[in-house]
């Protein structure tokens, strides 16, 4: 599993989709099924926070996980939205781990963070 | 060595500065310290304190506790020290009663991070990146980070090393990572 983060909109999309080979039809919005690619994590972990524990083992079997980061902020007042963006941390964080390569893109350019991979 | 690590909430940086500061320091408590900032304010806070120190009890740490006034405080012994984070003692320094205040808080963290350095051989100090949300806040928030910005950039400039931690993975800005 190849992990892909940065800020909102900094082009993780379309670096999956030109450099890693997806097209849109690989590629599910923030819902897990037969899909390769998981684009929006952090949406997906909107719905209930406390899900990483039980989405882990479906997030590892995925080709591509494309995850926003979400916790360079002050930290919120909203207990839920504190929750969130710490929930979202720790779930990368662990699947920065079991990832082959971790990308992060910042003004669209990809930086290989971990791993060895090479791209088109 | 005078490391700063940079991450955002549940980037890792914390793990990172503890593993960091245990591979310089590895021997007894007795001669590393951490140092936590964190005034607990109800039940999500000690939790939070429960994990960090739970993290730490294999890690063989002195705990000191101290949320404002850093430059008052006296490390027992030389050593390694790991003090987490200047995000919390900005904000001690800034809303506390006992803080230094607008006017001072900056000054004051920095005076506290030089008196720190100068009784310990490695020091690691954790900071926040509260910088880029794209929000706007009333001005005595706005004022937090401006402090809190202030104080990374002239820690990073004064620093060997800045190290900035992304889902767990570190990221040398200044120096290199062993």
């Amino acid at each position: 599993m190849v992990l892909v983060i940065g800020g909102k909109a900094n082009g993780k999309l379309d670096f999956v989709r030109q450099h890693l080979g997806y097209n849109n039809a690989d590629i599910a919005n923030a819902t897990l099924d037969d899909r390769p690619v998981l684009n929006n994590l952090q949406d997906l972990m909107l719905a209930d926070p406390s899900s990483a524990e039980s989405i882990f083992p479906t997030l590892l079997t995925k080709s591509v996980i494309i995850c926003d980061e979400v916790g360079s902020g002050i930290v919120p007042i909203d207990r839920a939205a504190r929750h969130w963006r710490e929930a979202v941390g720790r779930l990368c964080c662990r699947l920065a781990e079991q990832a082959t390569a971790v990308i992060r893109l910042q003004c669209g350019i990809a930086i290989l963070i971990k791993g060895d991979l090479t791209w088109k | 060595m005078r490391t700063l690590v940079i991450g955002g909430s549940g980037s890792g940086k914390s793990e990172f500065a503890e593993r960091e500061i245990t591979k310089l320091h590895p021997a007894a408590a007795s001669d590393k310290y951490y140092i936590a900032t964190l005034m607990p304010f109800g039940r999500e806070d000690e939790a939070r304190i429960a994990r960090h120190r739970e993290q730490r009890a294999t890690r063989g740490f002195t705990t000191v506790e101290q949320y404002t006034a850093l430059a008052e405080l006296q490390l027992p012994t030389r050593g390694g020290a790991l003090l987490e984070c200047l995000g919390n003692l900005a904000a001690n320094e800034l809303f506390a009663p006992e803080g230094a205040g607008t006017e001072h808080a900056e000054a004051a963290m920095l005076r506290g991070v030089i008196a720190l350095e100068s009784q310990c051989d490695d020091l690691i100090v954790v900071t926040n990146d509260v910088f880029a949300d794209g929000e706007t806040y009333e001005p005595e928030t706005e004022n937090y980070i401006a402090v809190l910005a202030a104080v990374n950039r002239k820690l990073a400039q004064r620093f060997d090393r800045v190290v900035e931690v992304v889902c767990g993975i570190p990221i040398a800005l200044k120096g290199e990572i062993a």
